[in-house]
């Protein structure tokens, strides 16, 4: 059985094809932010050339967030048409976890943190355990500041990874434990999201399409100043 | 898939799916031939929006990715058609809420990939224009349509398929906008057009002489003067009856709109006068439009009301008349919020 992984969570649009022998195919766009018009012509291009027909696909899996709003629409509604049109089920993988696992083999804390706009980071912890990475406690947003006092705080040795950390590189800088991984793993992978799907596709954890939706972590504007309003 | 593809043969049996998402209805329809619906399924997300007193982007986006799949499903079931059955698909690519619209595209462009058919971009616009072929396929052309919804106010020349002529448009509020911005003033809730209509039917259309903006100046419409002097009145008149001003206000609105429906089928000749969009469900407004067409012998085509607010089934049919038109949209397609007619 392939998997087709789509992932769209940052500025990048991903997608990736593989199975039990690793990842066949993937291709990864940064430049343009232009994930609606990227995207299906990216999945035609990666089925095309890898010679997979998409009536081989037996799982989608994608990339829930948390990210940017729009682009993680784009990502979930053309995974969700996908898996509904071919009659396939799905497997949603969180952003930052996808970030945590190339790194997984570091045995420091690892902590993986995104851009959320507007002065703020979605951030998550990982520990090592046998075979990759656990996330320990919820997804996070906050400001950089926030999650340098939590990182020293922690008093471990720390592996920082992620768009959002290398946005907001002078809050962490100072922290004498706080090791920033370079450039080439700022944004979620594909390839990534296709190896953890598939481990947990082994453990048979599907879901429906119509139960999938992005982790958004922060309520539209309108709400919120609705109930500041209540409130007040 | 044997109309759609191949020989590019697009005819009365093709079956085109349309999904609509470019504002605050979440709805998939499938239609066959451009005009035989076999289902049309509309989710509206009016409730969710109600207590802002208006359209939230980021909420009907978030709606729109709940309900895409549920919905594309329902119109599938109830027309009963498989999945690979289907021969086209078409989306709303614009105008409306680009995060809205994204949700729609996204997924139309995905289906038509996953089942091999094409995907075809429609202008929301022209849907509504083809609203009308839906429920009188023996509209004779050339026709005049006013466009009339919350987010749009136009007069159109429909001279063939595919062949427009923008005719004259709102330069400020579209009419719907002035229907929920009155009808928030007043405490009559939203949406505006429903609750003015209701209200007004025990008010009296003549108490207030409420201006009639451009009434001798072409066939452009502005709203916004309307709707201050409704305020200014109200504040000068705190014990007015509020009947009295939605009935006033509606008749104001009603009176500017089919006046210069009738100016422009007069001006091009057209036979046919067409009302569409959510305001083309107001009471008045089609009592009105038909005396109008009655008094100067013009072919009126008032629709229903489930095909005046939007739905996919007026998406499938402009997609089927595209489709034969101009063939398959390219799957780089994105979305664009200020799509316009394409005029000549
Ligand atoms: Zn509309």
């Amino acid at each position: 059985m392939l998997i087709l992984g789509i992932e769209t969570s940052t500025m990048q649009v991903g997608c990736a094809i593989g199975g039990h022998e690793g990842v066949l195919a993937s291709t990864h766009i940064t430049r343009g932010k232009r994930h609606a018009e990227n995207l299906t012509p990216a999945v035609r291009f990666l089925c095309e050339q890898s010679q997979v027909g998409l009536d081989e696909i037996g799982l989608v899996a994608v990339d829930v967030g948390p990210g940017l709003f729009t682009g993680l629409r784009v990502g979930v509604a053309t995974a969700k048409a996908l898996a509904f049109a071919l009659r396939v089920p799905m497997i949603g993988v969180s952003s930052l976890d996808l970030m945590a696992f190339p790194v997984r083999f570091s045995s420091r804390l690892i902590v993986t943190a995104l851009d959320a706009r507007r002065g703020e980071l979605y951030y998550a912890f990982y520990r090592q355990v046998p075979g990759g990475v656990q996330r320990i406690g919820d997804h996070q947003l906050g400001s950089p500041d926030d999650l340098a006092s939590e990182l020293l705080a922690t008093g471990e040795e720390v592996l920082l990874v992620g768009d959002g950390a290398q946005r907001y590189v002078e809050a962490f800088e100072g922290l004498a434990k706080v090791e920033l991984v370079e450039p080439g793993n700022r944004s979620p992978s594909a390839e990534a999201l296709v190896e953890l799907a598939h481990a947990r596709a082994l453990r048979e954890e599907f879901e429906r399409p119509d139960a999938i939706e992005p982790v958004y972590l922060r309520r539209p504007d309108a709400e919120i100043n609705w109930s500041t309003r209540d409130g007040a | 898939m044997a109309d759609a593809t191949g020989d590019g043969g697009v005819g009365p049996a093709t079956l085109v799916l349309g999904i609509e998402t470019s504002c605050d209805e979440t709805a998939a329809a499938c239609v066959r031939g451009g005009t035989d619906v076999l289902s049309s399924v509309v989710s509206s997300q009016v409730e969710l929006h109600a207590r802002y007193g208006g359209v939230v982007p980021e909420i009907a986006s978030r709606a729109h990715n709940e309900l895409i799949i549920p919905v594309t499903a329902r119109a599938m079931v109830e027309a009963g058609v498989e999945g690979d059955r289907v021969d086209a698909v078409a989306a709303t690519t614009g105008p409306g809420l680009v995060g809205a619209l994204l949700v729609g595209v996204s997924a139309a462009k995905a289906l038509a990939l996953a089942w091999d058919v094409p995907f075809v971009s429609v202008n929301h616009l022209e849907a509504h224009l083809y609203a009308a072929f839906l429920e009188d396929p023996e509209l004779q052309l050339p026709m005049v349509v006013l466009l009339v919804s919350g987010g749009h106010t136009l007069l159109v020349l429909m001279e063939g398929h595919g062949r427009y002529r923008l005719l004259g448009q709102t330069l400020d509020d579209a009419a719907g906008e002035a229907f929920d911005k009155v009808a928030r003033f007043l405490g009559l809730g939203y949406p505006g057009g429903p609750a003015i209509d209701r209200v007004a039917m025990e008010g009296d259309p003549e108490a207030i002489a409420f201006p009639r903006a451009l009434m001798d100046g072409g066939l452009d419409f502005s709203f916004s003067g309307l709707k201050t002097a409704v305020v200014n009145h109200v504040r000068a008149h705190p014990d007015v009856s509020t009947a009295d001003v939605a009935a006033s206000f509606q008749a104001a609105v009603v009176d500017v709109l089919v006046a210069k429906a009738r100016a422009a089928a007069q001006e091009v000749g057209a036979g046919a006068l067409a009302l569409g969009g959510g305001v083309a469900a107001n009471s008045l407004l089609r009592e009105q439009f038909l005396t109008a067409c009655t008094e100067d012998g013009l072919h009126a085509f008032l629709p229903s009301r489930s095909m005046c607010t939007d739905n996919a089934a007026m998406i499938a049919a402009a997609g089927w008349y595209r489709l034969q038109r101009e063939g398959p949209t390219p799957l780089d397609c994105g979305a664009d919020p200020n799509l316009r007619l394409a005029t000549f």
